[in-house]
């Protein structure tokens, strides 16, 4: 079980997908500008590695290196479209403010690095830990640069439909350029300047 | 492990994992088409309802692409949908007119504006401009028209405005030749 909990904490922090590796940061800027969107984008994000680093683990040994990479992109594809799918019957409101974004996760190269870089090589069990660690690193990531961006932005915090608390002052006068690309730029860029100042490196 | 060492083994094992990614998007399509359609219809008539709060129901001309909300059998008037390109992609509107024709409001089905600045072109404040314009009110305020534009959002405002317009000329000019 050791090193489940390691596979698992790596993720995290010491190799966080999105501040150290610096992989996908694609849909984390793009879909970063609501917290609604960067908690429905992290858990359609955590099914999609989970799965598919699990499915990868068991066919591991099966996989002929030649086109090991078409067999990943088909695997992730059709998890994507599966969920994709899902989505606009049973949570259409969410389907629609995530948009393009869920189609993209297959391009995400965040689900393809994990499972060319560690299900292709580990047991099923340690790929559960990675993917674990990998998708709740990629949470908080675009979960926190959503919160600088909306808070910001708008000077108030709403989570599905729910008025959180407003900032005074801020309300009414927001920083808007926080909810334009430029703005995703800026958040992440203040972010990854603070993981390197607290001498945070990489860990694999 | 001797196929394994077989040339034609990846190219196998490719199509093995093509065959059964098909089946599961086939029963995943089979399980979810019905609920998204339900879902899409659903939302069309909860929309409708806003502009037309009587409504107990309505009818869909798929010719004419033509919405007739409908109380106890009577028409309340029509409704149909507009398309324009926003700032960031495409803008889904929902027109809605009095029997008479004159524009009873509309509503933003779907739009990828940018938050907090031209996504608020689905909030009331903007969309209760609308009912009771005249066609050639229809335009921003600068533009000689009657609708304000958002603070910030210009070109979605116009891109509303725009294809509202656009697509009340082409419906008025088909209810015509319809009567």
């Amino acid at each position: 079980m050791h090193s489940f909990t390691k596979n698992f904490l790596k993720g995290i922090i010491r190799s966080n997908p999105t501040f150290i590796l610096l992989l996908g940061l694609c849909p984390t800027l793009a879909v970063s500008t609501s917290l609604d969107n960067a908690v429905g984008m992290a858990a359609a994000f955590i099914f999609v590695l989970l799965a598919s680093n699990i499915i990868i683990s068991l066919i591991r040994n099966y996989v002929p290196v030649r086109v090991r990479i078409p067999v990943f992109i088909v695997i992730i594809a059709t998890l994507v479209t599966i969920v994709d799918l899902i989505l606009q019957g049973f949570i259409p409101a969410l389907s629609k403010s995530l948009g393009m974004y869920i189609p993209l996760i297959v391009v995400n190269c965040i689900i393809l690095g994990r499972a060319e870089a560690f299900a292709s090589r580990n047991n099923t069990t340690n790929s559960i830990a990675d993917a674990l660690g990998m998708g709740v690193g990629f949470a908080w990531a675009i979960v926190l640069i959503s919160l600088i961006r909306q808070l910001l932005g708008t000077g108030a915090l709403d989570l599905f439909g729910h008025h959180l608390f407003t900032v005074p002052g801020l309300a009414d006068n927001p920083v808007t350029i926080f909810l334009l690309p430029m703005g995703a730029f800026f958040a992440i860029g203040v972010l990854l300047a603070l993981f390197r100042w607290m001498g945070v490196s990489t860990g694999e | 492990m001797e196929v394994r060492k077989n040339g034609f083994y990846p190219v196998i094992f490719l199509t093995l994992i093509v065959f059964i990614s098909i089946a599961a998007l086939t029963v995943t399509n089979a399980v979810t088409k019905d609920k998204i359609e339900l879902a899409k219809k659903d939302e069309i008539a909860e929309m409708l309802s806003t502009l037309f709060p009587e409504m107990e129901g309505f009818t869909y001309d798929e010719k004419g692409d033509l919405y007739t909300p409908l109380a106890k059998q009577q028409p309340l008037g029509h409704a149909f949908m507009a398309e324009i390109s926003g700032y960031s992609g495409a803008i889904s509107i929902l027109v809605g007119l009095e029997p008479d024709t004159t524009l009873r409001g509309i509503r933003i089905i779907s739009q990828q504006e940018t938050p907090g600045l031209g996504a608020r072109i689905a909030e009331s404040f903007f969309l209760q401009q609308f009912p009771g314009l005249a066609m050639d009110d229809i335009e921003l305020t600068r533009k000689g028209g009657k609708v304000d534009a958002i603070t910030g959002a210009t070109i979605s405002s116009s891109a509303v405005v725009e294809g509202v317009r656009k697509a009340l000329l082409e419906k008025l000019d088909q209810l015509r030749r319809e009567t």
